[in-house]
């Protein structure tokens, strides 16, 4: 199950529906710890890392069609770096398990609001990239 | 301070509060916040979660790093997939139906969590 293969295989789904905008994520999280068992700290630095490229390619295209509005993401940016900061350390210094269950609470409140979420309309809404 | 200008300061707090404590979810927090708190629409709001997830993220990996959690022999064949993935993704971006992946999305988290939590 932990091949080299079949990492690169879930890297691919993920990422596909990561570009789809609906989260993947949570989806290798959930692969890596409650799947694999891996040990949730190691986990998250890998999902960090996963972030990266992904995050750097689609921000290239996205800021070349200009749909990224940085008035609000500055002052986001600003803040949340902090806190950012901040929290990856709790991240790294709390018990392993404590921190497991509290990401497994996470994942039921936003697993919940997924399936809740109303149905959006279709047809005609798929993202225009003319401009 | 004006309200209107401090609330993307908040959603970006929550987002790099979140990402970082567990090295995910940062745009599960952000991108809901951006639609409803800040008000951005739905399209601009997720291109501009990834603008601000992805600084934050860097900030995480440096503090990881520092405290000795920095998987990257086993992260990247995750990272190879995930970027053709990303590249396949956005190709057919506007092929799919959202709303069956988000109840099937929705579904498989929940049961993430409920198996972390017992």
């Amino acid at each position: 199950m932990n091949t080299i293969y079949t990492c690169i295989l879930v890297g691919l789904v993920c990422g596909i529906i990561s570009a789809f905008g609906i989260g993947g994520g949570s989806l290798l999280m959930i692969w890596l710890t409650a799947i694999l068992s891996m040990e949730q700290r190691t986990a998250q630095g890998i999902n960090l890392l996963y972030f990266l490229p992904t995050a750097v390619a689609a921000l290239l295209v996205h800021n070349k069609n200009h749909m990224v509005k940085w008035k609000v993401a500055l002052p986001a940016i600003a803040c949340g770096c902090i806190t950012a900061a901040l929290f990856s350390w709790v991240g790294n210094h709390l018990e392993l398990n404590l921190l497991r269950k509290l990401f497994g609470g996470f994942l039921v409140v936003v697993g919940f609001c997924e399936i809740r979420k109303k149905p959006k309309k279709q047809s005609d809404s798929s993202p225009s990239m003319e401009r | 301070m004006n309200t209107k200008k401090s609330r993307p300061m908040v959603a970006g707090a929550l987002a790099g509060a979140v990402n970082g404590l567990f090295g995910a979810g940062g745009g599960m927090v952000l991108v809901p916040l951006l639609i409803s708190y800040v008000g951005l629409e739905d399209k601009l709001a997720f291109s501009t979660a990834i603008s601000i997830i992805l600084p934050l993220s860097i900030v995480s990996i440096v503090v990881y790093w520092l405290n000795g959690t920095f998987p990257l022999s086993q992260a990247w064949p995750y990272l190879i997939g995930g970027l053709a993935g990303g590249l396949l993704g956005g190709i057919c971006f506007r092929k799919v139906s959202a709303n069956f992946l988000h109840k099937a999305l929705g579904l498989f988290i929940l049961w993430g969590g409920i198996k972390l939590l017992i």
